[in-house]
């Protein structure tokens, strides 16, 4: 069953079109990635679903109903501009989110203390949001977000600035609410976390939709044709290989695709004695090349046609 | 609902709470009483000392009288003037040069000067330190004067006492008459309405930017974009505007029922521990101007404070709100410099249509019912004209407010604004 269902949704600014025929569905209890490049249009996506922002064309169904003002409170969206009332203190700030998503005082009061206390912020709750520091402020924010239990959470760039420690308690926590049957949507610009994390993907570039799918299914499509790369030495004599179709070079590190019908045996062969080679796989592409990849082909095919 | 509650309830306890609101509250009152009770008291309590003055007699005649007429007696019964003589031997200017020097080594605090031809307008000269004293010059001029026409009437053979009965002036005594009857009013009027004009004004301007910062804090601290995922940004709107509204009520009945007791209970207090003013008297406002100033208040506070929260969407910055918000402070200073044309004529037709401009009408509607009460189609209209405006306004600035708090980055040109009005 689909938590979300977004079918051929417009939006435009003026002239500008943010958002065009856009559609996807989410499956209820998975963790959906929404993908693109700054400017995609993830934002007005995430603004229309949420009711922010209406829609010009199509239609948002979340749960089998149109979206509306009262399905508010069984969502919880985290933004990537967000903040605090710097003058509040953190209790009464999270009981005034608390209210704005029709939960009543001693119930909110008792949540807040359990979450404050799993995020090892209780100490905080007297003080006021501009003496915590940026983390700490973000881990509030995430309070916020879940406090009302809410059945679809959308995190845009939860992780930003966040420490290793913090980072693995808030993935912990959003797993947790994965198995308790918690719809998530989960937008970032950090691949690798969206491959650890995410079942499937959208992924969308000036504002319409790219590729879309099963995470391991896309990267199946994509072919076994890419090829990891540790080395020491001289990165141009890989250049210089015809069977290449796309290198990604980190200088030390390397992501190269080759053509169809291109051999990893014969690239391997032809690198012995030139360069030194530390580690040599063959392996499905990484979100991050396929992303590259495919915003570069947009880009280039919209370009061409102008 | 329960949403917009939340949202009332915490714009009202973050400024009631604020040390800014707790102090203006309490110090609005006790400046106010200082500003009335202050000046009362220095009429009563004098810090006139004994001084002397020194006079050169040209005429040779006029000092003993002079020195009659000057006997003001400070409170401990001496006398406050003692005048001194210096007869004229030999040139006059060696003299005033010689007094001149005693003014300076402070054993005169004046000398004055009497021409021999002082009735026949010869100027009298006071040299002084400082001639700041008012109540001095006043007092020498006031025996001068008396003692010259006295003495020329004299040599028209007239008496002076006679003529100072004729002379006696006519006494104009004001009165207005209204629906409720004729009473007196020695311009009490004028001193009332103008206080209620200016105080409508400034919490107007006040509570409207109070409203405009807390906009821009919203969008700087990033905070809106989580408040708007529960609620629509109207609903954010309508609860700051009444949260913000019913601060300032709160201050107002604060204030409301510290005026009401000191005008109750204040002259008398007054007059218990300073007997001398007794005979001041409190001014009484009518019940129906209060009404009136709540209304417009009311009114003149949704219609502006709409304005200030849709010019703090529109920006990131107090500093960029400068250039949206002289117009609108335009429309509220600009009824303060016609306060004393509509005064003078507060019937004329320009009045009239001055005070039915809805922008104008808080200030102008309500200093036009304080002097005199205008028909009640013209107070109703005005009342019915701004509702409506005020309506119109919260509808274009809700749609410019929806948009302009999503909106970072540099601030929108007017084109810009009117297009963000027909976004769906």
């Amino acid at each position: 069953m689909n938590a979300l269902e977004l079918d051929k949704v417009t939006k435009n600014f003026g002239d500008f079109c943010a958002v065009k025929d856009l559609s996807f569905n989410v499956l209820k209890g998975s963790v959906y990635g929404l993908l693109g490049p700054n400017g995609a249009g993830k934002t007005t996506t995430i603004r229309m679903v949420m009711n922010i922002i209406i829609p010009d064309k199509g239609t948002i169904n979340f749960l089998g109903r149109k979206m509306d003002e009262e399905m508010k409170k069984r969502i919880g969206y985290l933004p990537e501009d967000r903040g605090l009332y710097p003058k509040m203190k953190i209790g009464e700030l999270l009981l005034f989110f608390s209210e704005l998503k029709g939960l009543k005082g001693a119930e909110a009061r008792s949540r807040i203390d359990h979450w404050l206390g799993r995020f090892d912020l209780a100490d905080w709750k007297l003080k006021k949001a501009e003496e915590l520091s940026k983390g700490m402020q973000q881990k509030v924010q995430f309070i916020a977000t879940v406090i009302h239990q809410p059945e679809l959470i959308i995190l845009d760039e939860p992780f930003a600035g966040l420490d290793p420690v913090n980072t693995k308690l808030l993935k912990d926590i959003m797993l947790e609410m994965k198995d308790k049957g918690v719809t998530i949507i989960f937008s970032t610009h950090r691949m690798e976390q969206v491959e650890m994390i995410c079942d499937n993907i959208c992924l969308i570039n000036k504002g319409e939709k790219v590729l879309e799918g099963n995470l391991n299914r896309i990267k199946k499509e994509y072919g076994k044709n890419t090829i990891v790369l540790d080395y020491e030495g001289e990165a141009k004599y890989i250049k210089d290989f015809a069977e290449i179709e796309n290198i990604d070079d980190y200088g030390r590190f390397m992501e190269v695709k080759l053509k169809k019908g291109g051999d990893p045996q014969d690239l391997l062969q032809y690198l012995t004695g030139k360069i030194r080679i530390n580690k040599f796989e063959v392996k499905e592409p990484t979100l991050n090349a396929i992303f590259i990849a495919k915003v570069g082909e947009q880009n280039e095919k919209n370009s061409g046609g102008n | 609902m329960r949403k917009i509650l939340a949202v009332i309830k915490r714009e009202y306890l973050q400024i009631v709470k604020t040390k800014g609101f707790i102090i203006g509250t309490i110090l609005g009152p006790v400046l106010m009483s200082l500003f009335l009770i202050v000046p009362i008291l220095m009429s009563v309590v004098s810090v006139a000392e004994q001084e002397n003055i020194g006079v050169i007699d040209a005429s040779g005649k006029l000092f003993a009288e002079l020195d009659k007429k000057m006997e003001q007696k400070l409170k401990d019964g001496s006398r406050r003037y003692l005048l001194e003589e210096y007869r004229v031997t030999g040139d006059i200017s060696r003299l005033k040069e010689a007094l001149n020097e005693k003014v300076l080594a402070k054993e005169l605090s004046a000398y004055l000067f009497l021409p021999a031809d002082i009735s026949e307008g010869g100027e009298v000269e006071y040299v002084s330190e400082h001639v700041s004293d008012f109540d001095k010059t006043n007092n020498i001029r006031n025996a001068l004067n008396s003692i010259i026409i006295g003495k020329r009437l004299k040599a028209e053979g007239l008496d002076p006492n006679k003529v100072g009965q004729l002379m006696s002036r006519i006494n104009l005594s004001t009165k207005k008459v209204s629906k409720r009857g004729v009473e007196e009013d020695t311009g009490g009027t004028f001193i009332i309405s103008y206080f209620l004009v200016l105080v409508l004004y400034m919490t107007l301007i006040f509570y409207g930017q109070a409203i405009m910062r807390g906009v821009i804090e919203e969008k700087s601290s990033r905070v809106v974009e989580i408040v708007l995922s529960s609620i629509r940004p109207f609903q954010l709107m309508a609860g700051k505007i009444i949260g913000i509204g019913a601060v300032g009520l709160t201050q107002y009945t604060i204030w409301g029922l510290f005026g009401i007791g000191f005008t109750t209970y204040g002259g008398a207090l007054i007059a218990d521990v300073f007997p001398a003013t007794s005979s001041f008297n409190m001014p009484s406002i009518p019940a129906y101007i209060f009404i009136y100033f709540v209304i417009f208040f009311i009114l003149g506070y949704f219609l502006f404070s709409t304005l200030f929260a849709a010019i703090g969407s529109m920006v990131n910055t107090e500093k960029e709100a400068q250039q949206f918000m002289t117009p609108v402070i335009m429309m509220l200073v600009i009824p303060l410099l016609l306060i004393i044309f509509i005064m003078r004529s507060p019937n004329s037709s320009i009045s009239v249509i001055l005070s039915m401009i809805p922008f104008f009408t808080p200030t102008l509607m309500l200093l036009r019912v304080c002097i005199l009460l205008p028909p009640f189609i013209q107070v109703g209209g005005s009342i019915v004209l701004m509702a409506l405006t005020t309506l119109l306004m919260i509808w274009l600035t809700a749609k410019i407010y929806r948009v302009g708090l999503l909106m970072y980055g540099k601030r929108p040109r007017i084109r810009e604004i009117i297009k963000w009005m027909r976004y769906k």
